[in-house]
């Protein structure tokens, strides 16, 4: 990174990063918790995620502020300036994995309510893992500003779709095999599909990280894609 | 490392030497004085001559007090280079090394304000930190090496509140590992930063092994009822009605024995399904030949595919050409998994083909093998520069949707629709070349196209990849678990 002649301008930038590396922290805790109270049926540690989310708000707006300042005081150039505007688009993306995350963590309550479903459990948590590792491998990518390690997440985005897809599948089959399951089986598919988002904020960020370092933007036709709708 | 003062007072040894200095300069000034004293007695006309000899004595007397004071001097010189020299050795280790020599990851950070999120630093890491944390530099933000909010609050604690905490870690990555991490206070620097202590401990053995009994129970139970079920209504049958139906006892006994079979082979499977579980985070240490492993599955293997009439092709390098770090054992397991699994699938005319590639990059790797079929990675490795060998096995068997793909490392996933019954699998095998696989820091990944076949490819890192660039590497992994 080059050097400042304003050490206090530097110091903003790595806060910047920082701050975002910080609530990246909490993001992938949350997601992982609300994971865990879906799984091991802990209401506990689901209502954690859920009075925590706030948090990530309070850092969300502070990062935004913090950027915003910044560009109106210093006006960044070039290489700064993507610096601060990729620091605002991951906290917003972040926070979005927030809600998410707390989305999942709420629909525990209905989830230990109904019998257990070994199986089906034991996916969701295949696919909840796949969706923490990506958001952490992509939060690596940013703190060491590493492109590679950030495109890696980006070009394997299908995974995360292909796994969705055969849950959902598998969920059709139980409803229709019993329909005492529906209530819970819905509410995993949301589960399901929240997690799906939550790997579409990782490939952004990965694009986000892509913009920062080479200030071009990722062609998004060069990913590798399955629609489960397009196809016969 | 900051230059050692000498521990002992400089004045303490000093003080004998300039009393020996002094001596000279006193008995040259007292004989001097002395020879003047006898020339003024001998008499007025030789007064200028003592006069003369005075000066002469005096003079000698001066030079040999400057001389003696430069000896003085050297000699303090000399004493004070030898404190420099003699208290290093004797009072301090070399804690760099000793710290780098810790299998457990040690990180000290350093802190002024609370408010300052940047001014949590780390100052120190050894090399076990470096490597668990992924971190190249010595020093850095705290944030970049760690983000877990649990152990910022620890660190936090011991930083500006005094207090030791603990907190539990996990790096992530495909192999899963447990740390504990302990953070304690270490006072304030000279510069007043705070200081605060990061240790963390690998607790990955005991949750593994934890895990893997309530794992092996839960699937024992499960998947064991079935034929033991099986197995009890038919002795039931044989002591009642049938006892003295001869034809009726040779088929049930038949049916029981194939069920008993069933049913130790999948304890077997079970059991190196939990071994290779317990440790997987554990990266193997010989090096393994390739090319000569998947000949030596395919002659085991060829009377069986005879018998089945399917054809085994084998495209690999001579052996001795390929190899890799690993478990020999397991790198034969993973390729007879996947070989038996082309076998059982395949009908009698069939063909399976065994392609061993090496020196590719991880995408080439992934590349397809086979045109317009889905495809799926089951298993990526983290990203590292290494190149790999990847085995393919290709065979023409039926196939599978793309649906299915995602599942089929599950343990005791099936297919639907195809018969698996009569093919004696326990359902364990793919999740045990996934386990293999990873624990050797490969991947795996699947094609397929119902009524086409599929292809099974599995990757391991080359053997010179690895051994070049962290030759301690691979060391440290085994020495840390």
């Amino acid at each position: 990174m080059n050097e400042h002649i304003v050490k206090a301008y530097e110091d903003e930038l790595n806060m910047l990063t920082a701050e975002c590396a910080r609530m990246g922290g909490l993001t992938e805790a949350a997601v992982a918790d609300a994971l865990e109270a879906v799984v091991r049926r802990d209401q506990q540690t689901a209502d954690l995620v859920v009075s925590r989310d706030e948090r990530l708000d309070v850092l969300q707006a502070d990062i935004e502020r913090k950027a915003i300042r910044m560009i109106a005081l210093r006006q960044p150039l070039a290489n700064d300036l993507r610096r601060t505007v990729a620091a605002m688009k991951i906290a917003n993306n972040l926070e979005r994995v927030g809600d998410l995350a707390k989305n999942i963590a709420k629909r525990t309550i209905v989830i230990i309510d109904s019998d257990p479903m070994v199986p089906l459990t034991r996916s969701i948590e295949r696919m909840g893992r796949l969706v923490v590792t990506r958001l952490k491998e992509v939060l690596d990518a940013y703190t060491a500003s590493d492109l590679e390690r950030a495109m890696s997440v980006w070009s394997r985005d299908d995974e995360v779709d292909e796994h969705y897809n055969s849950l959902f599948r598998e969920l059709l089959t139980y409803m229709m095999a019993d329909p005492r399951t529906i209530t819970a089986c819905a509410h995993l598919l949301f589960v399901a599909k929240n997690l799906e988002r939550i790997g579409d904020h990782a490939t952004n960020i990965a694009e986000i990280i892509h913009y920062e370092i080479t200030g071009d933007e990722a062609i998004a036709a060069a990913r590798p894609k399955t629609d489960p709708l397009q196809r016969p | 490392m900051p230059q050692p003062t000498p521990s002992l007072p400089p004045h303490l040894p000093l003080r004998p030497r300039r009393g020996f200095v002094a001596g000279p300069v006193v008995i040259t000034g007292l004989a001097g004085g002395l020879a003047l004293a006898v020339l003024t007695l001998v008499g007025e006309a030789h007064q200028a001559w003592a006069l003369i000899l005075a000066a002469a004595v005096l003079a000698v007397t001066l030079v040999q007090a400057r001389r003696a004071r430069q000896e003085a001097a050297r000699l303090q010189a000399e004493m004070a280079q030898t404190h420099v020299e003699v208290a290093p050795g004797a009072l301090s280790l070399p804690y760099t090394s000793v710290l780098n020599a810790l299998p457990d990851p040690v990180m000290v950070i350093s802190a002024h304000e609370p408010d300052d999120l940047t001014g949590r630093r780390f100052v120190m890491v050894n090399r076990a930190g470096r490597r668990v944390l992924k971190i190249q530099r010595e020093a850095g933000l705290l944030v970049t090496a760690i983000r877990d909010p649990d152990v910022l609050e620890v660190v936090d604690e011991a930083l500006f509140g005094g207090l030791e905490g603990e907190a539990v870690y996990e790096p992530g990555g495909t192999q899963e590992r447990i740390f504990r991490v302990y953070a304690r206070p270490l006072g304030v620097a000279s510069d007043g930063a705070q200081l605060a202590l990061l240790v963390l401990h690998d607790e990955t053995d005991i949750r593994r092994v934890e895990r893997m009994r309530a794992d092996f129970l839960a699937n024992a139970s499960h998947e064991l009822r079935t034929p033991l079920a099986s197995l009890s209504g038919f002795i039931e049958t044989l002591r009642g009605h049938a006892r003295g139906d001869e034809g009726a006892r040779d088929r049930f006994l038949g049916i029981m024995h194939v069920q008993a079979e069933r049913m130790s082979r999948l304890i077997d499977d079970l059991m190196s399904l939990s071994r290779i579980e317990l440790n997987e985070h554990v990266r193997p240490l010989e090096e393994v030949d390739l090319a000569a492993a998947v000949l030596d599955v395919i002659d085991a293997l060829a009377p069986l595919a005879r018998d089945k009439g399917v054809v085994l092709e084998a495209e690999t390098p001579p052996r001795g050409t390929v190899s890799t770090i690993g478990d020999r054992d397991q790198v034969i397991q993973v390729t007879q998994n996947l070989v038996d699994n082309a076998l059982k699938y395949s009908v009698s005319g069939g063909t399976i083909r065994i392609l061993l590639q090496a020196d590719l990059s991880a995408e080439a790797c992934v590349a397809p093998r086979m045109a317009e079929a889905a495809r799926l990675s089951l298993l990526t490795p983290d990203h590292g520069p290494e190149r790999f060998a990847a085995l393919s096995v290709i065979d023409t068997g039926p196939g599978m949707e793309r649906e299915h793909l995602p599942r089929l490392t599950e343990r005791f996933y099936r297919v639907e629709g195809q018969k698996s019954g009569e093919k004696l699998g326990t359902g364990l095998g793919l999740a045990i070349v996934k386990h293999i696989v990873n624990r050797h820091r490969g991947g795996l990944a699947v094609e397929s196209a119902p009524g086409r076949g599929a292809v099974f490819t599995a990757y391991f890192p080359l053997a010179e990849g690895p051994a070049a660039d962290t030759p301690d590497n691979s060391h440290d992994v085994a020495k840390v678990s």
